[in-house]
């Protein structure tokens, strides 16, 4: 692992935040990415669409650490770090988070009482003060409005109960306390209502920043009506083969998926860097 | 014969100032013990436990105690702030660390030596006619050999607020033997919490052999809270016998967290109307322990109620044991009776050994029984890493999650608070948890 320091440019030659070249990772058997690129400099908000199977999820959770998927090829390097080399934890510690598609319940453990933990193992991390529990309420109650969550789901179990809506909330409002430098959000718009993927985008979008890189990962184009990207992926067959900007979500809505499902890895290696070259600020 | 039975058989002592009647307890019980010897595998409720490594210890009477070493231990037990603190060291009552509190008129609290001199007539009735010593060895040894426990007498209509705490420690040495013995008699409607903790060191291959009897009258509430922190190379065997009268209130908790080889067992006879019990266990062992329960629940009588939920967590080559007898007797009809083993394993080596067993005997009842045996959430692991929680951490919450619902069972807070702390004390980053609490 060579730590070799931050990013910090601000030109628009400065270096990316997040960097994958040729990824390739499966799940038992069955390779899932099969040579995948991706480049994100900080501020940046990209959306990776595609068809259902095409490894969108895969790359969500291979970029946190899920150990289910075995990576077998290619890196990926954040911040300068090789992410690779790193466990889940270490990774929420440099600032990456995740929003699960499907958060997770865990009965028995305190909604507020775990994001503390996760809070303190982060700040302890990175070589700062914990935050005692007054402090820690008063951010959370602040954080909570964000998304419109009510106090009592603080004191509530990890998810357990919410509805589909609640846990999207609850996903937003932890990256909202854990201030992460590169927020991976797995399909936040799937199973929402027209109302709460408003709440959770105007979430997403309050946490815009500079020096904050947001990956969305979804299947349908409404979400970028809400949260607008610069720079829109198309993935199938686990790799990148089509990347353009905001346009090319509108594209896909109107031609669906169905001209990337026969599309060969071969031919998507062409297609790709050809795309991405057209992209920019 | 083997040396722990030759050696519990040695122990005995003809004390001839003791009253004839418990005298004849005594003789009877230990000539009992000789004809039924320690139980082997070859004994259906023994099946899954073996006492191989008992077997060869030359178990002998308890010397006295030490009584630096004893305050060490207690350190480790219930504050003396809490109400009334009766210490046994090596199954003799200590004056010197024990503290009376202050107790309700009637209310009778005392070293069992000292009520059996003082009220013989108050314990006669009741002492070994619930844990009756002639079925089961271990009760035979503890009747024969018993040297003191508590006494606690609540006439009807006594309430005790403050919990009880009765602490017995063990002060070593390797096969020491040690037989603590509690009677509780609550009257009609009487209400009282009382704790038993069990101590003792680490590394000392010491025996405890303790029998408590709770008699509750008609309508009388006893929660009573078993803390078996053990040291880990001892060997304990406990047993709980209840009667219940009509409209009673048992709530028997076991937390058996120590030891090398624990079995903690209960019975309950539903003898009145409305009456109910609730059963509840969390045992954790790891390395090569092994943690046994074995519960026997018996509805004489119509419209009595059983809640059973034992919880396990098993780590390294440990094995656990759970067998919960719940008997439907003829007539006893609109019975409700619910049993729930749980069962967590935290390595591929831990094994579990889980026998429920419904004997019912009436028809117009509502009985069932489940259990589970799983592992850690991977998914639920996973999503407390990828928030920054590291992952010993990450599997201390989750383990402390599926305990949790045991230690929120105990009624009193201060009791609830020492189940949470000797529960967390035994997870790699239990102090932590505690401290974020």
């Amino acid at each position: 692992m060579t730590g070799n320091g931050k990013n910090g440019g601000t030109g628009p030659e400065r270096s990316a935040l997040l960097s994958v070249r040729g990824l390739r990772a499966k799940v038992g058997e069955n390779e899932i990415l099969k040579g995948l690129d991706l480049e994100l400099r900080p501020g940046e908000v990209h959306a990776i669409m595609g068809p259902n199977g095409s490894g969108k999820s895969t790359l969500a959770g291979v970029l946190a650490g899920r150990e289910t998927f075995a990576v077998t090829g290619g890196s990926v390097t954040f911040a300068g770090e090789d992410l690779l080399a790193l466990a889940p934890e270490l990774r929420a510690a440099s600032g990456i988070f995740l929003g699960f598609q499907y958060p997770v319940e865990i009965p028995g453990v305190g909604n507020l009482y775990f994001l503390r933990t996760a809070l303190n193992a982060i700040r302890r991390a990175k070589g700062e003060e914990e935050l005692d529990a007054m402090d820690f309420l008063a951010l959370a109650k602040e954080k909570m409005k964000l998304v419109d969550l009510a106090p009592a789901f603080g004191s509530r179990s990890v998810n357990e109960g919410f509805s589909g809506g609640e846990k999207k909330r609850n996903e937003v409002f932890q990256m909202a306390v854990l201030e992460p430098r590169l927020a991976i959000l797995d399909e936040i718009d799937s199973g929402l209502d027209i109302d709460a993927l408003r709440v959770v985008a105007r979430g997403v979008n309050a946490l815009r920043r500079e020096d904050r890189s947001i990956l969305l990962v979804t299947h349908y184009k409404r979400l970028l009506e809400y949260v607008s990207p610069d720079c829109v992926h198309v993935m199938a067959a686990g790799r990148i083969v089509r990347s353009g900007g905001p346009e090319l979500a509108d594209e896909l809505e109107k031609t669906g998926y169905a001209w990337v499902q026969g599309m060969r890895p071969e031919m998507a290696a062409g297609a790709a860097p050809a795309a991405r070259g057209a992209v920019g600020p | 014969m083997t040396q722990a039975e030759e050696g519990l058989i040695a122990a005995f002592v003809h004390d001839s100032r003791e009253a004839r009647w418990l005298a004849d307890l005594r003789g009877g019980a230990l000539a009992r013990f000789a004809a039924l010897r320690l139980p082997t595998a070859r004994h259906e409720d023994w099946r899954f436990t073996s006492l191989a490594g008992l077997a060869p210890l030359p178990l002998a009477r308890a010397p006295e105690g030490d009584l630096a070493r004893a305050r060490a231990l207690l350190a480790r037990g219930p504050a003396a702030e809490d109400g009334a603190r009766l210490v046994f060291v090596n199954g003799r009552f200590c004056a010197e660390l024990s503290a009376g509190g202050s107790l309700p008129q009637g209310i009778v609290l005392s070293s069992l030596a000292e009520a059996l001199r003082r009220w013989p007539d108050e314990v006669r009735p009741h002492l070994g006619r619930l844990a009756r010593p002639d079925a089961l060895a271990f009760v035979a040894a503890n009747a024969a050999l018993f040297e003191d426990g508590a006494f606690l007498k609540l006439p009807a209509g006594a309430a005790l607020d403050a919990p009880i705490a009765l602490v017995f420690l063990s002060d070593g040495p390797a096969a020491a033997a040690a037989h603590p013995r509690t009677l509780l008699v609550a009257g009609e409607g009487a209400r009282a919490t009382v704790q038993e903790w069990f101590l003792g060191p680490e590394g000392a291959a010491y025996l405890t052999n303790a029998v408590t009897e709770l008699v509750l009258a008609d309508g009388a509430e006893v929660e009573h809270v078993r803390l078996q922190v053990e040291g880990d190379a001892a060997f304990h065997v406990s047993s709980v016998h209840a009667e219940q009268g009509a409209g009673s209130r048992l709530v028997a908790h076991a937390f058996t967290l120590g030891a090398r080889l624990s079995r903690a067992e209960t019975y309950a006879r539903l003898g009145g109307e409305g009456a109910r019990v609730a059963a509840n266990g969390l045992y954790m062992a790891d390395g090569q322990r092994l943690v046994d329960n074995f519960s026997w629940i018996e509805h004489a009588v119509p419209r009595c109620t059983t809640e059973e939920t034992y919880k396990g967590i098993l780590d390294g080559k440990s094995r656990g044991v759970f067998s919960g007898r719940i008997r439907v007797m003829p007539g006893a009809q609109k019975t409700v009776a619910r049993q729930m083993n749980s069962n967590l394993l935290l390595s591929d080596d831990a094994i579990v050994d889980t026998k429920p067993q419904l004997e019912i005997f009436a028809d117009d009842v509502k009985c069932g029984h489940g259990g589970t045996v799983g592992q850690l959430d991977e998914t639920a692991l996973f999503y407390l890493r990828s928030r920054g929680v590291p992952e010993a951490d990450a599997k201390s919450l989750l383990v402390w999650a599926f305990a949790s619902e045991m230690v929120g069972l105990v009624g009193p807070p201060s009791v609830r608070a020492r189940a949470k702390n000797l529960v967390a004390a035994r997870l790699p980053a239990g102090a932590r948890l505690l401290e974020a609490a």
